[in-house]
């Protein structure tokens, strides 16, 4: 992501993808370890088990719990809930004074489980600095806090557009390069019944679903919610205020689909995948993987990326794995975070490359992310040159919305859901809506 | 000789027998410990971290600072409390309402033994009963789908309506969306309730009545009304009690939205309490809240409706 010139990046690829290919002569498109490092080292300790508190996705956990039984003998128990489930349930079991070995975090609530003490810093770990030097900007940007290592990354993702071709060809359209001209093609498909709603948003209630389309667009027009000094930048006027009045007009003129309002990213790719809409909003790049799958897709293949309006400038985050401090045993507990978030015993990104080859998710590591799991491995779904270059436009969320570094971002950001909603289903206006979003920080900076 | 021997006998007495005071309170002595661990200790508890700072860390450490009424005040101070607190009465006042009417009727309907029909009636009206409340929002989830939706079908097939209604995403029609489903999944409790009532009016009461040439509308609103307002006074006190509690509809349904359209009491407790920053303390005040108004809503109902019957 952008925490470096994109030409140093580009080339940083471009170079790795020289040392890889010489790696596969070897038999092996991917980085592969060259000696034994910290991950291949048995713990002192002895453990009847270990366990993790984690979200459901597929069943990489599965694969990878039984990978770590057979690497090292050792049980992996796990608890596994819904993204939105997750903060309860791992919330009621530390409370309970269970042991929890390695759960998971968004960042948008990082933050707050630190505060709570619930996450062990891992500098003095073995491999920690290993796996710290290879770490994005983006991934850094998440899991160091205060300047200490609290986890290693579980995935990343930009945010990109999507379009459906054959609506794009049925109404001769080219893909947009301004938000104006996007406004005018919505207007033009719905007049000339192209689609009912030509755009699907990602505006369902979440920490990063219309609250994260709202940040990308704002932006990508130049805009933050906070400036350095942590000072709001949504009064008369502002970037984002002019954003959402622009935003609301694609509801207001029933440009939208209302289902947006509803939508998360899963379900906004496989609603968009049924070839409704022409354009699908600023959503995980990932999301791709569901829109151009056969199996759960009419329309695969025909679903495009589409990179930001202007400079391209866009959002991307990492979500993290992290070493509980309710853990039974730290060097136990640190060799299973690393099945998760880092190397196996065998030095491999294991899970990282499966998550990118299977899931089309990105990666934390530089060196996965110029491996061939993603260069090749996202092609079933989409262009990775399409993407990577969206992925060098690529800003951490947080600097747009630097209050995700704060523990008071969780409660600020239901009441971006709840304000932004009400205002897109005209129950308010965008100024409203921003004012009554500036009086809340303040309630709830005192929570 | 058996008779008489049987009635010079003694009775068999314990060595001590209990007074019949001492007796009544030994029997409910089981009783009134179980409902103390169950019932009120969580009450007692409850309260007790109302007036606590908890949150995640306080409870790992078991250590809760006392704040005194800071947690109620924040929630009064908080203008989602209280539109909370007024979703949360219009469902309910909306939801027992049309649940009172609908059972008092669809229990006279099945009550008709003439009917054939009746029996089977009587057995598929539980079915919504045994439906888990989250299997039965995310059944209507489905039922209200905007594009998708059978509802929305229904309605455009039968000419009823030429456009697609967004029921739960509308904020006009999404709390009455919540509402609906919850009265059906509770409805056969209450129809339940009046059919065992209407079983133990007299029916000379109706011949009588009949007799003196009373119609149907007559007999209904003087004999069988008053006797049932007993199990209504139940009614009204038990589904009161629970819609105020509304939450897993609102959870499958809506999540609280659009907007804030279905935030109702139930559904702010959780959100305080069960996400960061875990602010029980606050959850439990406002789940407190709820408790008293559901408690002086009890009260008044049955202060009423006794008074009318004596």
């Amino acid at each position: 992501m952008n925490d470096e010139p994109a030409a140093a990046r580009r080339l940083g690829r471009r170079d790795f993808l020289m040392a890889t290919a010489g790696a596969s002569l070897l038999g092996a498109g991917e980085v592969r370890a060259q000696q034994p490092g910290p991950w291949a080292i048995a713990p002192k300790s002895k453990v009847d088990t270990v366990n993790f508190v984690v979200w459901t996705y597929g069943d990489i956990y599965t694969k990878i719990s039984a990978k770590f039984q057979a690497d090292w003998g050792v049980p992996v128990q796990s608890t596994i809930s819904s993204f939105n489930d997750h903060p309860a349930k791992l919330m009621t079991m530390y409370a309970g004074s269970e042991t929890i070995d390695v759960s998971q975090s968004s960042p948008f609530s990082f933050p707050n489980f630190i505060s709570q003490g619930l996450v062990e810093p891992l500098d003095d770990l073995p491999g920690a600095k290993d796996y710290l030097a290879d770490f994005t900007g983006s991934c850094k940007q998440v899991a160091v806090y205060d300047g200490k290592l609290m986890g290693l990354p579980y995935f990343s993702t930009v945010w990109v557009w999507n379009y459906y071709t054959d609506l794009m060809e049925k109404a001769k359209f080219e893909p947009f390069t301004t938000y104006d001209e996007l406004l005018e093609q919505l207007r033009k498909a719905k007049k000339d019944k192209i689609a009912d709603y030509p755009i699907f948003w990602v505006a369902g209630v979440g920490l990063e679903q219309l609250p994260g389309t709202w940040y990308q667009m704002t932006w990508n027009r130049g805009g933050v919610f906070f400036d350095k000094d942590g000072n709001h930048q949504l009064g008369p006027g502002s970037i984002a205020r002019e954003t959402l009045k622009w935003w609301i007009q694609t509801f207001k003129e029933e440009l939208a689909d209302p289902e947006s309002l509803k939508a998360q990213f899963t379900a906004s790719a496989k609603a968009f995948g049924a070839g409704k809409n022409v354009y699908r909003g600023p959503n995980h790049h990932y999301g791709l993987n569901v829109a151009n799958d056969p199996a759960q897709s009419p329309n695969a293949g025909k679903i495009k990326v589409l990179g930001s309006p202007g400079d391209g400038k866009t959002i991307g985050d990492t979500h993290v794995y992290f070493l509980c401090t309710a853990n039974r045993d730290k060097e136990w507990a640190w060799k299973l975070l690393q099945y998760l978030g880092g190397k196996t015993k065998d030095g491999q990104y294991t899970q990282a490359i499966a998550l990118a080859r299977d899931a089309m998710l990105g990666s934390g590591y530089n060196s996965v992310m110029n491996s061939a799991a993603v260069t090749e491995g996202w092609k079933p779904w989409g262009d990775p040159v399409e993407i990577l270059k969206i992925w060098d436009k690529a800003t951490y969320v947080a600097e747009v919305v630097p209050s995700i570094y704060k523990p008071w971002h969780f409660p600020w950001s239901d009441r971006i859901n709840i304000e932004v909603s009400k205002a897109l289903t005209g129950q308010t206006t965008a100024d409203a809506c921003c004012d009554t979003l500036i009086a809340a920080i303040k309630e709830v900076q005192k929570g | 000789l058996t008779a008489r021997a049987l009635a010079a006998a003694k009775p068999y007495r314990f060595s001590r027998e209990l007074s019949p005071h001492a007796l009544g309170v030994a029997m409910n002595i089981p009783t009134l410990v179980t409902l103390a661990l169950v019932i009120a200790y969580p009450i007692y508890y409850a309260a007790y971290l109302s007036f606590h700072k908890v949150s995640l860390a306080e409870l790992r450490r078991g250590i809760f600072p006392f704040v005194g009424l800071a947690n109620y005040t924040r929630i009064f101070n908080d203008s989602l409390f209280l539109l909370a607190l007024k979703n949360t009465l219009i469902f309910t006042a909306f939801s027992v309402t049309l649940e009172l009417v609908l059972a008092i009727a669809i229990a006279l309907l099945i009550d008709q033994t003439s009917v054939w029909t009746g029996r089977i009636t009587k057995f598929l009206i539980l079915v919504p009963y045994a439906v888990p409340p989250i299997a039965g929002g995310l059944i209507w989830s489905f039922i209200y789908s905007f594009e998708y939706g059978f509802l929305n079908r229904i309605l455009f097939t039968t000419g009823l309506s030429a456009t697609a209604v967004n029921w739960t995403g509308h904020p006009a029609t999404a709390l009455f969306a919540v509402a609906v489903p919850y009265i059906w999944r509770t409805l056969p409790f209450a129809i339940l309730l009046v059919h065992a009532a209407l079983q133990g009016i007299n029916q000379e009461l109706y011949e009588a009545a009949s007799v003196d040439g009373a119609g149907a509308m007559q007999r209904f609103w003087h004999i069988t009304l008053p006797l049932l307002r007993p199990i209504i006074v139940v009614i009204l006190v038990l589904r009161t009690s629970f819609a105020f509690a509304v939450f897993d509809e609102v959870l499958a349904i809506t999540q609280g939205g659009p907007g804030d359209a279905t935030w109702v009491a139930a559904w702010y407790s959780y959100k305080r309490g069960f996400s960061p920053p875990f602010d029980i303390g606050v959850g439990a005040a406002s789940a407190y809240v709820l408790a008293l108004i559901v408690g002086m809503f009890a009260i008044a109902y049955v202060g009423l409706i006794y008074r009318r019957i004596r």
